[in-house]
């Protein structure tokens, strides 16, 4: 029951996020009036997130207090149909985040953009080694836009970001100490590197020794005083530790609250709204179009804001969830094959690596960033040939100093009890000797991996729940397996080092576990393409069945890249955003035939 | 001079009003010794107390209760943690897989008092037994080899280590990590974190000694003065 129903503005935007405050600035800057619905608060990097305070592993990183609240907002979990999904009852692999700058606000900074093959998955591999390579039980698709068509939008992001690194590819151009494999770029990195700490050097070394290319990661933790084309002022990172699960107090980490939010706040075509949750968007009589969306504003009324657009920029599993609970689109069913809305759902494979280094090398591992490490990237996407290996995809290899928090950061060697005097000894002896390396994998799509809507458990506003069912592909399995050996085989060369010990999380015969943390990068869902029977929406971030919703994020990776998702979500959006400015609004229709 | 109450009394099984000395500097009660305790009682405290320090056993460095991991417990049972936040604890319930997570009706408060009990229960003797005992059955009890009833008592486990390692390196506005005992022993500088002009400076030690939120100086940090940079 509507209590209330507002004037009609040009554009709602659901979420204020990375992708819907950048989608207001750039709307508003078009002459469109622009409102969005945020569900959680107003924060801000100088008030909320200063040191000494905000460096409280405790609260920020185990008591998630920027995350998600689960009480209000989350999903059930099942590894396979044949099981009872249940709810995720606290938050443990995957941190979404609500309030001001949405996840934004805590993500590391790994900024990365996508391998050309990567986005045309299936041609690609399918022209490499031959039509039948691909596994069947994979639903690997194309994603509709090419590199060469992203790469100005994201060059645009790393320079919103400030971005930190060494160009391996410039117009073409290989350039010494970069990426060898990434696609060409038309500029540098707008700042040099990040300084890099004894762990990532050594693995370095190491890895150039075994003949492969480690370069610094590209971070958007910034390295020098720089101020954005939105004229945002960010200045040099710290090294303070407090990186991934805390926002940044410095303005060193590029988020969207000092990126994006204080340029276009004042503005007279920008309003957000806090704490106003949308149920659901509303659909015209003949379905064709949305109308607007009812959300619940702060005084708990439930109201009706009418809209000519609605963007979708929600965290990737909410937008589909939104979808879900409005009716825009068809819904997958796995028994059929059928629907798209949920299909296609995938995460990352992530493995680790630890290396025990000697007692004359000190790391001093609290002195880290979230983008701070080495990278090998010798066995990402197709960056090596798959022909005699049975699998797809791939994933960096990073030696990453990005915290040395002492609840989370505790490496012992394998056959450390767990608890008691050795364990005590253990850890005291290896916190300062000791490189961290994570395997950073690709994640398949399959057609038993999806999202729909849990028959029993509810949300506070009595929607149904958001079902999740998920466990890794055998194709990611080995492909992680593979990864990791690469990476041991690199710990195991470094200078100094005592003992190397890995874990596959994705090992065969174990399940994907949504209890300890891996990543915040949920992809698909909602994926897009070239054709409405494998994706939700077209090239262009829009629906195919509601030609005035568009859709932004991760869900619409049609399966997951062995890269961090923020870089490609945002080239994705400034895409987007290109064909709505340009095209659509003078001319709103389909902007691609069904 | 007598006081009402001594956590420090209750921890050493004496009577709650016991007259003790002046504590020593940074000792792991000196702030909170004198205010009862806000969720657990006496009784709970002691075993709270045995189990920590078979967790985290005392060495050149303090045991779990001796760095205030009791204190850190007590505060965060009664605080929202405690309580539930940030668990969904809408019904229906139902036994599920381990990769499914924590599906108990409980908020920790209920499973860390329950879990006591039963521990009590199943273990009456724990409290006489020598250290190697008490080694003994905590191995039982984190193997999920001891029967609790109707609660799963590897989720107590769980719960009662998660806790006690947070209490042993949470920062000290927590209540636990006296006198910076967690940090000081692996070298963690603290929540004052700067380090822009350190990063690059391979194998140096950082010389300043922990500081917590609260800006409470620590001690020496059990550091060696820095030494110019050298490639090992």
């Amino acid at each position: 029951m509507v209590d209330k129903t507002l004037p009609k503005t040009d554009v709602v935007i659901i979420g204020g996020g990375w992708t819907g405050l950048t989608t207001a600035y750039e709307l508003a800057h078009e002459g469109r009036k622009c409102v969005i619905l945020e569900r959680g608060d107003h924060r801000h990097d100088a008030t909320s997130f200063a040191g000494p305070e905000e460096h409280d592993e405790l609260k920020y990183a185990l008591r998630y207090t920027h995350m998600m609240n689960v009480k209000q907002n989350t999903l059930t979990f099942r590894n396979d149909r044949s099981q009872r999904a249940l709810p995720m009852r606290r938050l443990g692999s995957f941190l979404p985040g609500e309030g001001l700058g949405g996840a934004g606000i805590h993500w590391n900074g790994q900024i990365w953009r996508p391998l050309p093959s990567d986005l045309e998955m299936r041609t690609h591999y399918e022209n490499r080694y031959g039509a039948d390579f691909i596994p069947d039980d994979l639903t690997v698709q194309d994603w509709g836009v090419t590199y060469d068509e992203l790469e100005q939008h994201l060059d645009f992001f790393e320079k919103i970001c400030g971005a930190a690194g060494r160009a391996g590819n410039l117009r073409g151009e290989a350039q010494k100490g970069g990426n060898p494999f990434e696609g060409p770029r038309q500029s540098d990195y707008p700042n040099p590197p990040m300084k890099q700490p004894v762990s990532a050097t050594l693995m370095g070394q190491a890895a150039e020794r075994l003949g492969l290319n480690p370069f610094p990661m590209p971070s958007a933790n910034v390295t020098a005083a720089y101020e954005n084309p939105y004229g945002a002022q960010l200045h040099p990172c710290t090294y303070c530790g407090f990186c991934e699960r805390f926002g940044c107090g410095y303005f060193a980490k590029a988020d969207p609250i000092i990126c994006v939010y204080d340029r276009i706040k004042e503005h007279e075509n920008f309003e957000i709204r806090f704490r106003s949750t949308v149920l659901r968007v509303e659909k015209s009589e003949d379905g064709k179009t949305a109308t607007g969306v009812t959300y619940i504003d702060a005084d708990g009324r439930e109201v009706f804001q009418p809209a000519d657009i609605v963007c979708m920029n929600a965290y990737a599993l909410w937008n589909v969830h939104l979808m879900l609970v409005s009716g825009l689109g068809t819904p997958y069913d796995p028994e059929t094959g059928k629907g798209t809305v949920g299909r296609n759902y995938s995460y990352q494979t992530i493995a680790a690596v630890d290396a025990f280094l000697e007692d004359q090398v000190v790391t001093n591992p609290f002195m880290g960033a979230g983008a701070l490490g080495t990278i090998v990237d010798d066995f990402n996407g197709d960056n090596f040939d798959h022909s005699e290996l049975g699998f797809v995809g791939g994933g960096y290899i990073a030696c990453k100093q990005y915290h040395g928090r002492p609840i989370s950061y505790q490496p012992v060697p394998e056959g450390t009890p767990k608890w008691g005097g050795e364990w005590k000894r253990a850890v005291r002896e290896n916190y300062l000797h000791h490189a961290d390396f994570v395997v950073h994998g690709s994640s398949m799509s399959t057609p038993e991996n999806f999202l729909d809507l849990d028959p029993t458990w509810t949300d506070q506003f009595g929607r149904p729940l958001l079902r999740m069912t998920f466990n890794f592909p055998d194709n990611d399995r080995k492909m992680a397996d593979f990864v990791m050996k690469k990476a041991v085989e690199i710990a195991e060369n470094m200078d100094h080092v005592k003992s190397v010990s890995s874990v596959n999380l994705a090992a065969e015969g174990s399940n994907y576990s949504i209890v300890p943390y891996q990543t915040t990068h949920n992809v698909g869902g909602a994926v897009m393409g070239t054709d409405p029977n494998t994706s939700v929406v077209n090239r262009y971030g829009q629906m195919w069945d509601h030609h005035n919703v568009f859709v932004f994020g991760a869900c619409l990776f049609p399966q997951n890249l062995g890269y961090n998702p923020t870089g490609p979500l945002m080239g994705l959006a400034y895409w987007t955003l290109d064909h709505l400015k340009n095209d659509y609004l003078a001319n709103p229709r389909p902007l691609m035939d069904a | 001079m007598a006081k009402a109450f001594s956590r420090r009394a209750v921890l050493l099984g004496l009577s709650a009003t016991a007259t003790l000395g002046a504590a020593p500097v940074r000792h792991a009660f000196a702030a909170l010794d004198d205010k009862p305790f806000y969720f657990l009682t006496p009784e709970e405290a002691r075993s709270l107390a045995l189990l920590c320090d078979t967790l985290i056993p005392k060495d050149e460095h303090p045991s779990a209760s001796e760095a205030g991991v009791v204190d850190f417990i007590d505060i965060q049972m009664a605080g929202p943690y405690g309580k539930g936040e940030g668990l969904y604890l809408e019904p229906p319930f139902f036994e599920g897989s381990p990769e499914q997570g924590y599906q108990l009706p409980l908020v920790p408060a209920d499973l860390i008092r329950t879990g006591l009990a039963a521990f009590q229960r199943a273990e009456p003797t724990f409290a006489q037994a020598d250290a190697a005992g008490r080694e003994a059955i905590m191995t039982r009890l984190s193997e999920g080899e001891m029967d609790f009833g109707d609660l799963p008592a590897l989720a107590f486990f769980d719960e009662l280590w998660k806790l006690t390692n947070q209490g042993y390196f949470a920062d000290p506005i927590h209540g636990g990590n006296k006198g910076y005992a967690g940090w000081e022993m692996v070298g963690f500088p603290g929540a004052h974190a700067y380090y822009l002009s350190f990063v690059d400076k391979h194998n140096v030690r950082y010389p300043q000694p922990p500081m917590g939120i609260n800006h409470e100086p620590g001690g020496d940090g059990n550091l060696p003065a820095p030494k110019e940079a050298e490639e090992p």
